[in-house]
């Protein structure tokens, strides 16, 4: 995915791919780092989180040096396996101990996946979460309902790499020179910055005649933006346009107050729009989000404990937890055939639903 | 337990996870005639598992004050249901070979094979709570009563009930807290089937009961409980679907379920426009009622097809080597869909469409109309089976016929 991804990046963007199986770090087209050659000898981690946990531990310096003087690190993981659920949250870490503003984008396993997949890629959110500035959550099972059911597996799986692909382009033209409405990256830390708070993520893209507003509604109509249990309204919003040459400023204003209606804003909306001559008549609509997070109960402090317990996460992020089982978020998942039941039907069994009147 | 004469008075308490109801009732001639009925919203039961026991026990406690209040009469002990996945169920065998003398089974010989299947240990940590009788079996053919009969082995099924011993001891002390004793529990899937199979019906037929939280079933087979089991989906997955789906409220999607739920999905739903208060006034919205249908749809039969891969996974326990259908020449009364979530439109037709099996909604048998709902086949069916499970209060000296009825009534 992400040597697919690079392909499609501007060049000042640096890619790099880590591992820990060697056959799947191809040379030349992006940098590579294999973790834990000493734990795997390049064999991949088998699914062992605490493998993949591991490797990622003893690159420290590896990867210390790669994030270093790096403003901006966007994270690409798939949860569920070995090295994606254990390294992750390592691997973030480090990059936010090296100064910089980590945005995570993790896939979920399927439902059908199994039992042991699904727990281990809901801890790896919960982790993730607490080491990274901003999670967005990409469920594969609705990466199926959103192409008909006769389509080959691969489409769905384009259609994951298009979501993911077009946030980084958004927001690499974001900060690249030459948008006509430029940002820079401490623009996203503070968008970031609020513990605690889930991040929307929307993408949409719009061809031909109204190109701006069609890529608006299909932003707001995205998928991930609808993800059950996913923020409906939030108070900061990161709208980035990209557009050929022809696109005109009237038409990205427009695009922006059709997403502003829909997910809100109303605290800061920062604007970026950028021509990209290579996108014709498309115009490509990207979202980024963050609420600031409902007040919470100052805890009452302890005699005898400590002011501030380290082991306290830092940042709570809506997990798929709360982001699929609705009003069972909270309670024991209870599976059944190896699927958490408790979410719903549809959603398991890849179904799009009737659209709404 | 149930070898205790039965008392005048009985009441029954059937915790589920949405609604606690709690009947009391007295017994004239084999008959309940209901003196009160008390039914309160559950607390502290989260599918079909408790999670707050002060809660639940609060409202326990408030049902039976109910009843008492409501018949003037005071409640000294109470037949509980027991339903969701807390309640495992096995079969256990005890076997005897039939001495040769003269080859004939005798009294003892039934009471030894009981014995031997009674001493089977339950797993570690766990109570058994009840024994249903199974066909007992003389060189491996059904016999109703083997006494007198000749063979060389004779062996005893019974549906075996175990459950957590902490679980157990929580529930009789939730009870016991007011100076109330558990007379005994019953399977909440029997007690559905009590109150809405016939006898004819139990030569072979298939009670689901789905509730709010857990959906239990129960397989009869030759008048008995051939095997048991319990999904921890119901109702309530139902409402969470369609809360997730349109990203409203509990409530509001607890009323479109009712309003214009299915458990089917016609295509002719899509694009039909409904309206959430229909005063299409602020606040009023609009949903495809297709999707609604879409979603329910897949929940509830997705939820059927479940138990029916249940049945299949314990019939092959039971039966083990042998390729065990489901159809109508094994259970000619097909299935009865009962409980609150039966009553959402179309249930029938789709446990149908799911199992191949002929369905129908079991509505309760009982004399009181309010009664005589879906909802409601768990508090009747316990008084029902409170009622032909006990035996009948001893009037004359008992003859050796007798004794050996008890016997076999256990």
């Amino acid at each position: 995915m992400v040597t697919r991804l690079s392909a499609q990046l501007p060049a000042e963007i640096a890619v790099a791919l880590l591992d820990t199986d060697a056959r799947s770090l191809p040379a030349g087209t992006a940098a590579t780092l294999q973790l834990g050659r000493a734990q795997t000898r390049g064999m991949g981690t088998g699914g062992e989180a605490a493998l993949g946990l591991a490797s990622a531990e003893t690159e420290e310096a590896a990867l210390r040096r790669l994030f270093a003087g790096v403003p901006v690190v966007v994270l690409v993981t798939g949860l569920g396996g070995g090295t994606g659920s254990g390294a992750a949250s390592v691997v973030a870490g480090f990059a936010a101990e090296c100064g910089a503003t980590v945005l995570s984008f993790a896939t979920m396993p399927f439902s059908h996946e199994g039992e042991r997949r699904m727990r281990q890629a809901n801890d790896a959110t919960v982790k993730l979460g607490q080491k990274c500035h901003g999670l967005v959550v990409v469920h594969n099972d609705l990466l199926l309902q959103q192409v008909s059911p006769d389509a080959p597996l691969s489409e769905s799986f384009a259609a994951a790499d298009n979501w993911v692909g077009g946030a980084l382009r958004g927001l690499a033209s974001a900060f690249a020179p030459g948008a006509l409405i430029a940002v820079d990256p401490a623009a996203l830390r503070s968008l970031l910055s609020t513990p605690g708070s889930p991040t929307l993520f929307a993408f949409g893209v719009g061809e031909g005649e109204g190109a701006a507003m069609k890529a608006a509604r299909a932003a707001c109509d995205c998928p991930l933006a609808h993800a059950p249990g996913a923020v409906a309204k939030v108070a900061s919003l990161f709208v980035t346009v990209a557009g050929g040459s022809a696109m005109t400023s009237t038409e990205a204003f427009e695009a922006v107050a059709a997403v502003r209606t829909r997910f809100g804003g109303e605290t800061s909306t920062v604007l970026c729009a950028r021509i990209e001559p290579s996108l014709g008549d498309r115009i490509e609509v990207s979202v980024l989000g963050a609420s600031l997070p409902a007040p919470k109960a100052p805890a009452k402090p302890k005699k005898g404990a400590k002011a501030e317990d380290p082991a306290q996460p830092i940042f709570e992020f809506a997990t798929e937890e709360s982001m699929r089982r609705g009003l069972f978020g909270g309670t024991p998942m209870t599976f059944i055939d190896g699927q958490d039941v408790d979410v719903p039907a549809y959603i398991r069994k890849a179904v799009r639903l009737p659209p709404a009147p | 337990m149930t070898s205790k004469p039965l008392p005048s008075l009985i009441a029954v308490i059937d915790v589920g996870t949405h609604k606690t109801a709690s009947l009391l009732g007295q017994i004239i001639d084999g008959k309940a005639r209901m003196l009160s009925f008390s039914e309160r919203r559950t607390d502290g039961v989260v599918k079909g598992t408790v999670t707050d026991l002060e809660r639940l026990t609060q409202c326990v406690h408030e049902v039976v004050n109910d009843i008492e209040r409501g018949s003037g009469r005071a409640v000294e002990q109470v037949y509980l249901s027991l339903s969701g996945p807390a309640a495992e169920g096995e079969r256990v065998k005890g076997f005897v070979a039939v001495p040769a003398h003269d080859g004939k089974v005798t009294a003892k010989d039934v009471s030894d094979a009981i014995q031997s299947a009674k001493r089977l240990e339950p797993p570690a940590g766990r109570a058994t709570i009840l024994y249903m009788r199974q066909p007992t079996m003389l060189d491996n053919r059904p016999v109703s009563n083997p006494v007198g009969m000749a063979g060389k082995r004779l062996e005893v099924n019974f549906w075996r009930v175990t459950m957590e011993e902490g679980n157990m001891r929580m529930r009789v002390g939730m009870v016991n807290g007011m100076s109330i004793k558990v007379r005994d529990f019953i399977l909440a899937s029997h007690a559905a089937a009590c109150a809405t199979a016939s006898d004819a019906d139990k030569q072979g037929v298939l009670v689901i009961d789905m509730g709010a939280g857990t959906t239990d079933w129960i397989l009869y087979y030759k008048e008995h409980i051939l095997c048991a089991g319990s999904i921890p989906v119901g109702g309530e997955h139902l409402t969470n679907d369609l809360s997730v789906a349109l990203r409203i409220s509990r409530e509001t999607a607890e009323d479109l379920k009712l309003r214009f739920g299915s458990a089917m999905h016609r295509e002719n739903d899509v694009n039909q426009t409904i309206w959430k208060d229909g005063d299409k006034g602020v606040g009023d919205q609009q949903f495809n009622r297709g999707t609604i249908t879409q979603v329910l749809s897949l929940r509830y039969q997705e939820t059927i097809e479940f138990v029916r891969k249940d049945v299949l996974r314990r019939l092959e326990a039971i039966f083990p080597g042998h390729a065990v259908k489901l159809d109508q020449n094994m259970i000619p009364s097909g299935v009865i869909l009962t409980g609150g979530s039966a009553s959402l439109a179309d249930a029938a037709e789709a446990v149908q469409v799911v199992t191949g099996l002929s369905a129908r909604v079991g509505i309760p048998n009982f004399e009181n109309e309010s009664l005589r709902k879906p909802e409601y086949a768990g508090v009747v069916g316990l008084m029902t089976a409170a009622i032909t499970d006990a035996p009948p209060p001893v009037r004359r000296p008992r003859g050796l016929l007798d004794q050996l009825k008890e016997l076999f009534r256990l």
